[in-house]
């Protein structure tokens, strides 16, 4: 049974660079969706529109009754992690930002940290979204997770959203010993918008010689601005994050810049021409989603850098699959390598 | 479809849910989803676990509202809220809760039922219970299911999992799986294709083989002379022609000149198809239990009908490939 695709073999996608020809300026029919995920994207696509834009971005930012999110008392797994909300110190003269940091208890010698930014297309979203599944690996790895409120686009364009993020980790750091954080063990974790802000924050932690973080772990991250890999035309109108609303977040952030020539990396790390010097990486992503390539390249890059990396490639997979039908035997596939490699790391 | 949105008005103040139900399910047939990803979709949907069952099969098969696969522990309590895969079936999927079931609950009853039904048709055709769990068998032979579910599936059909299996199809029967050092079938069975050697993980691949496998099979008649049973791993490069012929392709002009020289005479496909299988005249006409020179003299009846040689090298094997394409045609996928 295949459950992964390993990045060499993807036959139907020429790279990004190739040069435009009758025959590789369209790509091919979209690969199907899995049968499971398939069937609950029909559901799924009843409370999410693929009818994004700027004006909409408000209504979008009310909270879905499918996801609601979770209470500090749902976070504390029943004991075992204590919660709270801390403000910390910003950018400079940014406002100050807060951090939900989620602490186990009773824990003898500092443990390792998963520094986590959430997701949301860069416009939308909280530090709780995502946190249980995050908490239910550190319940397990025996670390703290600290999880950034970054200021959203287009409120705050770049750099304002990955500067917050990049202060509320050196304020993590440098604050490890009143939270009982090993500062060498620290993780940088995010899915979409948050993995494209984890790749950013790892860009700035290496460049500034700030935190070493020990790793970075990114699902289906939100990398590349520009929006014109195959993958991103080929699932254009399809899924739940297409070329059309990432186009909406990417000019959020970037504004009348999106695409243009001299787009900072540490907005769209795909624009980073030197990925050496990065922390043990994962990245995974699903074959039927507007981030495959971006995200199999910047893994490929990583390697060709001389760096480590592992990449899943889910099947049929689209975007955030594996949150939102969870039970589905990929997404079960797709977690239990997520685990996987955070047991591996940290274990 | 229209007597079913009837039912659905008449049980469903929330039509919406209803909807959703039977597009849920469709969409899992028409992608030709296994027994497991049915299952696993009607426990999310009632939010509790279910179970498929098959009393003809031993099978029972139960996925937690999680959606992970977990061996059932007995049998399920008969005042679960259930629904039969066909009326009078001893095979229905149940919810693990008490009843009675709500309508959104019985409509993902009914239609996971359909669906689990139409996978058992698709795999085992409407053929009453086999030797082996039909059922168990479709889980080994999904590609999607879990290993968990495969392992499971191995014990219920007494399969020794650490040992090689293997995927047999046979014509008209359901499919099977059998320990790779087995005898094989019976040569008075069905047409058999035999799959290659596999670990549980790759009975799929396997099982595919093997229908490949069966399609280059014959009846061993005078109409479809050949081997009744046919291995995978023999076949070669000559599996590569299995998927170029099918109902909608037409004939090369070596098949209808085949078919040409075989409405000649009742002797002719035996005979071709004895020279083709044979390495020498003399073995073909032993194995006809022809004399030399009468094998001869249809040999050159029979060159005259399709219009090539057949005793050198090349016309020996145009005339093999006619006859594996005849069998593929007679042998649809």
């Amino acid at each position: 049974m295949v459950t992964t695709e390993p990045a060499a073999s993807t036959e139907s996608t020429p790279p990004a660079e190739s040069t435009p020809s009758a025959e590789s300026a369209r790509p091919a029919g979209p690969p199907p969706f899995d049968p499971e995920l398939g069937a609950a994207l029909t559901i799924i696509r009843e409370a999410v529109q693929l009818d994004l834009t700027v004006e909409t971005i408000p209504e979008r930012r009310r909270p879905n009754p499918l996801f609601p999110p979770p209470s500090d008392q749902e976070l504390s797994l029943g004991g075992a992690f204590e919660v709270s909300e801390r403000q910390v110190p910003g950018p400079d003269g940014a406002p100050d930002i807060s951090l939900l940091i989620a602490r186990p208890v009773g824990l003898a010698a500092p443990g390792p940290a998963i520094y986590h930014i959430h997701g949301g297309g860069m416009i939308m979203g909280d530090n709780r979204q995502g946190l249980p599944m995050v908490i239910g690996w550190a319940a397990q790895l025996g670390a703290a997770v600290v999880s950034v409120e970054y200021r959203l686009a287009p409120e705050t364009p770049h750099p304002g959203p990955v500067e917050d993020c990049y202060a509320g980790l050196v304020w993590t750091a440098a604050h490890a010993d009143e939270l009982n954080i090993d500062p060498g063990r620290i993780v940088v974790a995010g899915g979409s918008a948050g993995g494209g802000l984890a790749a950013a924050v790892a860009l700035l932690a290496r460049d500034r010689g700030g935190p070493a973080l020990f790793g970075q772990f990114l699902m289906c991250p939100m990398l590349d601005d520009r929006n014109d890999t195959p993958s991103a035309v080929q699932m254009a109108g399809l899924g739940v994050w297409d070329h059309a609303s990432n186009e909406v977040g990417w000019t959020a952030l970037l504004g009348d810049q999106r695409g243009a020539l001299d787009v900072s990396p540490y907005a769209a790390p795909a624009r980073a021409t030197d990925l050496s010097g990065l922390p043990p990486t994962f990245i995974d992503v699903g074959s039927a989603e507007t981030f495959r390539d971006e995200a199999v390249s910047y893994a490929t890059r990583i390697w060709q850098a001389g760096g480590v990396a592992e990449l899943h490639v889910w099947p049929g997979g689209f975007h955030g699959f594996q949150v939102m039908v969870p039970q589905a035997a990929v997404s079960q596939d797709a977690t239990a390598a997520q685990w996987d490699w955070f047991r591996r790391l940290l274990a | 479809m229209k007597d079913l949105e009837v039912r659905l008005a008449a049980l469903d103040p929330d039509a919406g849910a209803a909807v959703r139900v039977i597009a849920y399910f469709d969409q899992l047939t028409s992608a030709r989803a296994g027994l497991e990803a049915i299952v696993r979709g009607a426990a999310v949907l009632a939010g509790c676990p279910v179970w498929l069952t098959d009393d003809g099969r031993r099978l029972s098969l139960r996925v937690d509202p999680d959606g992970h696969p977990t061996p059932a522990s007995g049998p399920p309590d008969p005042d679960w809220p259930h629904h039969q895969l066909d009326p009078g079936a001893r095979a229905a999927v149940w919810l693990e809760r008490p009843g009675p079931a709500g309508p959104v609950e019985a409509m993902v009853l009914e239609r996971a039922a359909a669906a689990a039904r139409s996978v058992l048709d698709r795999t085992r055709g409407r053929a009453p219970a086999a030797d082996q769990d039909a059922a168990a068998v479709e889980v080994l032979i999904d590609e999607g299911a879990r290993p968990e579910a495969r392992r499971h599936a191995a014990r219920v059909l007494g399969l020794p999992a650490d040992r090689p299996l293997r995927a047999v199809a046979r014509a008209g029967a359901p499919a099977r799986i059998e320990p790779a050092a087995s005898a094989g079938p019976a040569a008075d069975g069905p047409r058999a294709g035999i799959g290659p050697a596999a670990d549980l993980a790759g009975l799929p691949a396997s099982w595919a083989a093997a229908r490949t496998a069966l399609r280059f099979t014959a009846d061993g008649t005078g109409e479809d002379p050949g081997p009744r049973v046919v291995h995978a791993d023999d076949l070669g490069a000559l599996a590569l022609l299995a998927p170029s012929v099918s109902p909608g392709v037409p004939p090369i002009p070596d098949e209808l000149a085949l078919e040409h020289a075989a409405a000649a005479a009742p002797w002719m496909l035996a005979t071709l198809d004895a020279v083709a299988a044979h390495p020498s005249l003399r073995a073909a006409a032993s194995a006809l239990r022809l004399h030399h020179s009468s094998l001869q003299d249809r040999i050159t009846h029979a060159e005259r009908l399709l219009a090539w040689p057949i005793r050198d090298p090349h016309g020996h094997h145009r005339l093999y490939l006619a006859l594996a394409l005849r069998r593929l045609r007679r042998h649809p996928a």
